[in-house]
């Protein structure tokens, strides 16, 4: 294969007249002058781009490669291997030797960095007496100072890593800072904040439910509730509070998530009053709810009500009057699966019925049956399939 | 006469130029909204802890569905892979499509399959389903096989996978791709945390029901993409990509950089304004219950997967809806491309086909304001920029032969301008790999990335001619109705040893 090789002098002598008489060129030539020499300069500027970002990925990998060890090796001795603390040793009065973690290795910013995410890795892996002097270790060396100022940045991004810090390492942050932050235009905020102040407010961690305006978004519903159910010690209130007085639709129906993952059957009256709600996405949720949590008196108001419900709410009820297993309502349910011309009412009857463990009924069914209810039931009844 | 030539040669150069011209700022556009919409991807995801999601009980459930024919050889690796995804609610969705080989036998025989009296809706019409098996084994409870009579689509197939869907969204991929563990987690995500996907609450509390009326604003998430890529030279361990490398031949590895254009280039920057035009048949998370009632994929269409977005997305503007079609950048899914001319060939032929099926198909969509973005922004750059440039490009090459063989060419400036279109190209494919690497730092070595952008430099020359070529035939197959054969991509399989 012939390849071409240009010498500078050939392409000197290729531009030269062109640059020369650039303003005596057509336009369309110009254009594709500038354009040249745009593109040149972008792919040699892209390429040591290129080099600087992998250059950098590979030496900060090659420092945390050499580091990490450093620092676990120091919080092995200073920390996990004291043989002078026990589970009832007071932390503040122990002292810690902050010497052997300010040595040059762990100066630069980087490298305190790193410092920081590892005592922060190590403290999520410890309770009791180690996670509270890893947590003096982090004040000792007055990193909780380093985070508050990156919470009072300006970049929300800087300020989320500030709030986790603080968090991870239960440093104390004042509700009046976190609970504007609540309620944030700016979405990650809001969130980071909102899941801050369910770990660190000691009195009332879901007060911000009563300021929300902002909605709660179903993938933030998502990361709340881990949190919430993931958290020791936390204080958890009676939900049927905002299911009654919030204006925030998305408050209530987190509300009810929460309601079910607790088992809160007081909460039922609440739910009840949902149901002459409006909205019908809300209104479905409730009946799922009281399904869920199995309250029992609702189930004649949601048979009184299904007639006159949308399919999704329909559904929901069938479902519901199935988890109660109270048997009441078969003659109902056989009604509906009968009747009904929708698949998913026919399925949702079929399952609340084999749910009701009304084997008579059952074998009636498949006595009088169209060839595709009767394959409804047998859907319903396997156990292999569970959807 | 001579005028008249004048006048004509004038006439199409200036067009040419403008249509290049406006072609070229559209990459530069789709080049910045693109970094835009990383950057804020970027941002959003460092701070979110995807592995402790996965075991959240309120992420909604989702189908995968993935159809398979004649894929006996790789079939039980590539379903353990699908099996050990790490996202709470899911079931997978194997469709028999009434394979000759031993593929439903394997599937039966590895996962312990019995034949299960299912309740199938057809709420989408398919060929016929034969049988639908469950497995006894509980450690694959999440496992359904369906076997169907074979649709001579991929299309059909997935359509029989969505009737059986139990879950309200549904994910269709390959059953040959290779997905990340976290996918599915990640690939919700739109879904559920669309920015707009709020109501506005107006006025004082309602006197009869307590609450403050709304008026509902949702923006309805009804599809989700991710980016491709091509996996034919790394290394995998049990379905898992355990050493990512640019493909090592030629034709993989321009598709590897092609990919790396459209998908993190491409699909971001279209996402950032919400004029997605297509998510990838490979790998894609949809809304089911809007993709029912667009009447789900069209088994007769060459382009089934951008087919369906363009109808669910009419079917939203149709009922007044408002709509998204995101996309997320990091890479989910890999899969094997063709590995030589002949089968490259016969995949760009069909993607060829499939572009001016759907430019015919959906033709009243073009340039009409009722679709919204869709009918003033997609389907017009369809037109004029995926479907009419290979078109546009063979007559300009033609053209540029005849001037050069009636002398009627400024040689200087021919090449400057060739030059200026060449050392663009190369530009754009070198942001979409740098993007690439704001996304993650792939590849493990900086030769790795550096020789990888080299191929931009060859691509204008080899790997362009050839799409251009396959598209034009494409489009001739379909205007002269030749009948097209669906068959296997004849795929090694990932992890297969060299014979």
């Amino acid at each position: 294969m012939a390849i071409l090789v240009l010498n500078p002098l050939q392409v000197t002598n290729f531009f030269m007249p062109a640059i020369r008489n650039f303003a005596g060129l057509p336009v369309i030539m110009q254009i594709a002058i500038c354009f040249i020499i745009i593109s040149v300069a972008l792919i040699v500027y892209i390429q040591f781009r290129l080099f600087i970002i992998r250059y950098k990925g590979h030496r900060l990998e090659q420092k945390k490669a050499k580091l990490v060890p450093f620092i676990d090796g120091l919080i092995t001795e200073h920390i996990l291997m004291r043989t002078d603390i026990d589970s009832s040793s007071d932390v503040n009065s122990i002292i810690i030797d902050t010497a052997a973690f300010n040595t040059p290795q762990l100066s630069g910013k980087e490298s305190r960095q790193i410092l920081i995410d590892r005592i922060i890795s190590y403290k999520k892996g410890f309770s009791g007496t180690i996670a509270l002097l890893l947590r003096k270790l982090y004040q000792d060396l007055e990193f909780d100072k380093v985070s508050y100022k990156k919470m009072n940045a300006f970049k929300w991004s800087k300020k989320i890593k500030g709030i986790r810090e603080l968090v991870d390492m239960d440093a104390p942050i004042s509700d009046v800072i976190v609970l504007p932050l609540t309620n944030s235009k700016h979405r990650e905020l809001r969130a980071e904040a909102r899941n801050a102040y369910i770990k660190l407010s000691k009195n009332e961690p879901f007060k911000f439910f009563d300021i929300s305006t902002e909605p709660l978004l179903m993938w933030e519903q998502i990361e709340l509730f881990k949190t919430i159910t993931t958290t020791k010690d936390i204080s958890i209130p009676n939900f049927a509070r905002w299911i009654t007085y919030s204006n925030n639709k998305s408050i209530i129906s987190f509300c009810l998530k929460l309601i079910v993952h607790y088992k809160q059957t007081d909460a039922a009256p609440a739910i009840v009053k949902l149901l002459d709600n409006k909205d019908h996405t809300l209104r479905a949720e409730a009946i799922n709810t009281l399904g869920k949590i199995k309250y029992l008196p609702a189930e004649d108001q949601l048979i009184h009500l299904y007639t006159n419900q949308p399919l999704t709410c329909q559904l929901e009820i069938l479902k519901a009057i199935g988890r109660m297993e109270t048997g009441r309502n078969i003659q109902f349910l056989k009604q509906e699966f009968l009747y009904s011309t929708d698949f998913d009412v026919r399925k949702n009857a079929a399952k609340s019925i084999i749910m009701s463990d009304a084997q008579d009924l059952i074998d009636e069914l498949f006595q009088s049956s169209t060839p595709e209810n009767k394959l409804i039931l047998k859907h319903a009844m396997n156990p292999l399939i569970k959807y | 006469m001579q005028s008249i030539w004048h006048y004509i040669k004038s006439f199409y150069e200036g067009g040419i130029f403008i249509y290049g011209m406006t072609m070229l700022l559209m990459y530069a556009l789709l080049a910045i909204l693109s970094y835009i919409a990383i950057m804020q991807y970027k941002r959003k995801s460092v701070y979110t802890d995807y592995a402790q999601l996965t075991s959240s009980s309120l992420a909604p459930g989702i189908s995968i569905i993935a159809p398979a024919f004649n894929e006996g050889v790789t079939i039980i690796q590539n379903v353990r892979s699908l099996l050990t995804l790490n996202y709470a609610l899911y079931e997978v969705i194997i469709i028999n499509d009434g394979s000759t080989d031993d593929t439903l036998e394997k599937l039966i025989t590895e996962f312990e399959m019995q034949q299960v009296d299912f309740a199938y809706n057809e709420k989408i019409v398919t060929k016929p389903v034969r049988r639908i098996f469950k497995s006894g084994n509980p450690a694959y409870d999440k496992l359904v096989v369906i076997d169907k009579v074979n649709g001579k689509s991929k299309a059909d197939a997935s359509n029989a996978g969505i009737n059986a869907a139990a879950f309200d969204y549904f994910l269709c991929t390959d059953v040959d791709c290779i997905i990340e563990k976290d996918t599915l987690i990640k690939m919700i995500q739109p879904f559920l945390g669309e920015e707009d996907k709020k109501v506005r609450q107006v006025g004082e509390p309602c006197p009869e029901c307590g609450y403050v009326h709304i008026i509902e604003e949702n923006r309805r998430v009804i599809a989700t993409g991710a980016t491709l890529r091509i996996a034919n030279s790394s290394d995998i361990e049990e379905g898992v990509i355990v050493r990512m490398r640019p493909p090592k031949t030629l034709i993989p590895r321009f598709q590897e950089m092609e990919y790396i254009r459209s998908y993190v280039l491409g699909k971001m920057g279209w996402s950032l304004i919400n004029c997605v035009p297509n998510v990838s048949g490979g790998l894609g998370l949809f809304d089911k219950e809007i993709a029912i009632k667009a009447g789900g994929y069209d088994p007769l269409s060459f382009g089934e997967d951008m087919d369906l977005v363009t109808r669910m997305c009419a079917y939203m503007k149709d009922n007044k809806q408002k709509y998204a079609v995101r996309y997320i950048p990091t890479t989910q899914c890999w899969t094997e491309g063709p590995p030589n001319l002949k089968i490259f060939g016969r995949q760009r032929t069909r993607w060829g086909r499939g572009l001016i099926q759907i430019m015919t198909m959906h033709r009243r969509m073009i340039f009409n304001p009722h679709y919204g973005k869709m009918g003033m922004i997609v389907m017009p750059y369809n037109l004029f920029f995926e479907f009419l440039a290979p078109f546009i490009e063979a007559v300009g090459i033609i053209y540029y032969i005849f001037i050069v063989a009636t002398g009627r060419i400024n040689g200087h400036n021919a090449l400057l301008l060739l030059l200026f279109v060449y050392l663009y190209s190369v530009m754009i494919t070198s942001i979409a790999i740098l993007w690439d690497q704001f996304v993650h730092r792939n590849y493990k070595t900086w030769i790795e990335v550096f020789g990888l952008s080299l191929m931009a430099f060859l691509e204008p020359i080899i790997y362009h001619p050839l799409i251009v070529f396959f598209a034009l035939r494409g489009y001739y197959f379909f205007i002269t109705g030749r009948k097209h054969v669906w068959g296997n991509m004849q795929r090694k399989g990932f992890g297969a040893k060299p014979a």
